[in-house]
């Protein structure tokens, strides 16, 4: 392997394991406020990038403007998801019933896209999709950075919003330890639901920033679950930070590996890294106090 | 006295089931029956599967187009011995277990009288062990691969000019004819884990392989990649004077984009399938110039059943026929040679076996040009070399029909 291509490799994995980075985060976050599986979350990404792609065919808008639609509204829909449904699953069996009722969500996602759009793969056709410019030898596509740029942002933001507002000392104080949140005031019921719509805001902007630079079809979220199921795992249930660093060494880790071993058997890296964490350290590499309890 | 009794009983049992059933399905074959005893006396009825969701859906969709304009074309003039024909078309999903199941059902309950291919080896497989199984005569529209060959089939003919090894031969012989030093040297190659995809590739690898032409790439990847940039990156980096895609449609132009982002520039750039789509140049943004794509078909061939076929093709649907209508048609029109020749058209396996018999021993004038074929139903012909020259898609290769001049250097994309 060259030195030129080795460059290439980890720019390519950086720029994928952004994306990694911000749907992790929100997958971790179902799983640190509810305790909750979302097994839905890789098909609102599929959905939010099918609503970019239609918005760009019929519409002739730029996908980025899909956002205005896709994050306000997923939010709505998490909040309605979980206060409507999820919290209504007995307490004892949850973390088993959320699988089944998000699998029951996510095929209907699938068949409602398959229904409206057809198999058909598809993919935005956009006038600077081949643009590139030169990083010390190696090229860095636009439309791959932009996708990067836009889950940079929102794992920034993410960060802010639960770093430095009220509302996100209170989202964390639920995540740390539900009791005694709601014996300092809290509406944890809430602030749950609130969580979960954040979440699901994460999907829309990587479904977004996913439709930039890649074919989709209504089936594609089973191979984006798996992965970020092993990312959360390793990283460490419920924590975000944990959920990023695991994603963007796992992407970097795919791209590079995809070199000497080809696309097939590149993927396996999640499911070995997720095996050697099981037999190594359970409970993830970062923040594995939640995990513990499990 | 007691056996006779027992036999009537018995048909008169069977009778009354048949009845109850064909009060509800309207289907209930008694063994082989008279000629035409099936479905509507007056109608031919041919059973076909296809994949109208899923991976193939794009061709799929192609080919139905292709039976059904060939279909309402026969029935305008004249029909099948006669009879007017009607298509059952089912949907498999581009699954290779409901492919077998879906013809397991047009020839056991909706009792067709003829089959037609699916569309792609992976479901040709399956699908023509099944027609083998009741002694269908099974002609296909794009089963190109070499394992469809190999497995035994007596009943199996491909409806195109050659098989998918065979795809780029023009291509190849044109590249080994050039002087030693205008050759490319070095090869990159890409091809979906698919057997006809890998076909193409691998027919073109192989011969410039032993010509000595050193091969620096060989990738394969699964059907459902959506992202080359790591295939693109090695590609690039071996920066090879020309590049071979086995592709379908959507991952050669998912491949290219990803090229066209590393800034990869080859002398010569070629893949399977995708050039010859009329979304392709739009979907790559424009940039085809130069792209090579070997094809079983062009509106333009001179042969006289096709501009018939195109003529009736452009007025009914608005546009010129591709690649997959043409096969679809010609897989029409193979059957419908065999079958005015032998004069029937029944499930009834000696029918069938009339039909294998005589395609086996004639020629048959189609669309892509006269076709015959080898004991294990491979055409025997040659697939046309075009390339995109000054914005069209053209034939390059072989020269006696050439359209434009090969080029290369390909220009910049």
């Amino acid at each position: 392997m060259s030195a030129s291509l080795l460059l290439q490799g980890v720019i390519l994995g950086i720029l994928l394991g952004g994306l990694y980075a911000l749907l992790a985060a929100g997958l971790t976050l179902y799983f640190g406020v509810m305790r909750v599986v979302m097994i839905a979350h890789s098909a609102f990404l599929i959905l939010a990038a099918y609503i970019a792609w239609w918005m760009n065919t019929s519409l002739g808008l730029d996908p980025l403007l899909s956002l205005v639609v896709t994050v306000p509204s997923f939010f709505v829909v998490g909040y309605v998801m979980q206060r409507g449904l999820l919290s209504r699953l007995r307490p004892a069996t949850l973390t088993m019933m959320s699988v089944l009722l998000t699998f029951a969500i996510a095929l209907t996602i699938e068949g409602a896209l398959g229904y409206f759009f057809t198999g058909t793969q598809r993919r935005i056709q956009l006038s600077y999709a081949s643009a590139s410019f030169e990083v010390l030898g190696a090229q860095v596509a636009v439309v791959k950075l932009v996708a990067f740029g836009l889950a940079v942002v929102a794992l920034v933001a993410l960060w802010a919003v639960l770093k430095l507002t009220s509302f996100g000392q209170a989202l964390r104080a639920t995540i740390q330890h539900p009791e005694a949140a709601r014996l300092l005031g809290i509406d944890t019921d809430r602030i749950a639901g609130f969580g979960f719509g954040l979440g699901l805001a994460t999907a829309a902007i990587g479904g977004t920033a996913l439709s930039l630079d890649s074919t989709i079809y209504p089936s594609l979220h089973w191979h984006w679950i798996g992965p970020l199921m092993a990312i959360i795992v390793i990283g460490g249930l419920g924590s975000i930070p944990g959920a990023a660093i695991a994603a963007m060494l796992l992407g970097v880790s795919q791209a590079l590996l995809q070199i000497p071993l080809g696309t097939t058997w590149a993927q396996t890296v999640f499911y070995v890294a997720l095996f050697a964490t099981l037999m190594v350290r359970p409970q993830g590499f970062f923040g594995g106090r939640l995990a513990q309890r499990f | 006295m007691s056996t006779a009794s027992t036999r009537i009983r018995r048909t008169a049992g069977v009778l009354g089931t048949c009845l109850a059933l064909a009060a509800v399905t309207s289907a209930c074959g008694l063994g082989a029956g008279a000629s035409g005893g099936e479905g509507g006396d007056d109608e031919i009825v041919i059973g076909i599967s296809l994949p109208l969701t899923g991976d193939y859906s794009e061709p799929g969709k192609g080919v139905q187009a292709g039976y059904e304009a060939w279909a309402d074309w026969t029935n305008d003039n004249g029909g099948l011995l006669g009879k007017q024909v009607r298509l059952e078309i089912l949907d498999d999903q581009s699954n290779a277990d409901r492919v077998a199941s879906d013809y397991e059902q047009l020839i056991n309950s909706e009792q067709v009288d003829l089959v037609f291919g699916p569309f792609s080896t992976r479901l040709v497989v399956p699908a023509a062990q099944v027609a083998q199984d009741y002694g269908f005569l099974f002609v296909e529209p794009a089963g190109a691969a070499e394992e469809v060959f190999t497995q035994g089939f007596d009943n199996l003919f491909y409806a195109a000019p050659a098989v998918a090894d065979d795809h780029y031969n023009l291509l190849a012989e044109h590249i080994l004819a050039m002087p030693e030093d205008e050759r490319p040297r070095t090869a990159a190659f890409a091809a979906m884990d698919d057997p006809f995809a890998q076909g193409t590739a691998y027919g073109l690898r192989d011969k410039l392989e032993e010509a000595g032409v050193e091969i620096v790439v060989d990738e394969v990847y699964p059907p459902n990649t959506t992202d080359f940039s790591s295939i693109a990156a090695q590609i690039a980096d071996s920066d090879a004077d020309m590049v071979v895609g086995g592709t379908q449609y959507q991952d050669a132009v998912n491949m290219i984009v990803a090229l066209q982002q590393l800034d990869y520039q080859p002398d010569l750039a070629a893949f399977s399938t995708a050039p010859t789509n009329p979304e392709f140049a739009e979907a790559i943004g424009g940039a085809t110039e130069g792209i090579i794509a070997p094809t079983g078909y062009t509106p333009e061939a001179p042969y006289p059943s096709n501009e018939e076929f195109v003529d009736y093709y452009t007025e009914a649907t608005g546009e010129a026929p591709g690649e997959d209508q043409a096969n679809a048609w010609t897989t029409g029109q193979v059957t419908a040679a065999a079958v005015e020749a032998v004069g029937c058209a029944d499930p009834d396996p000696e029918c069938q076996g009339q039909l294998i018999d005589w395609l086996r021993e004639n020629e048959v004038d189609t669309v892509v040009g006269p076709l015959t074929w080898d004991a294990e139903g491979r055409p025997e012909s040659a697939h046309l070399i075009q390339q995109y020259v000054d914005g069209e898609i053209r034939i390059v290769l072989p020269e006696q029909s050439a359209e434009a001049d090969f080029v290369m250097p390909k220009p910049a994309w």
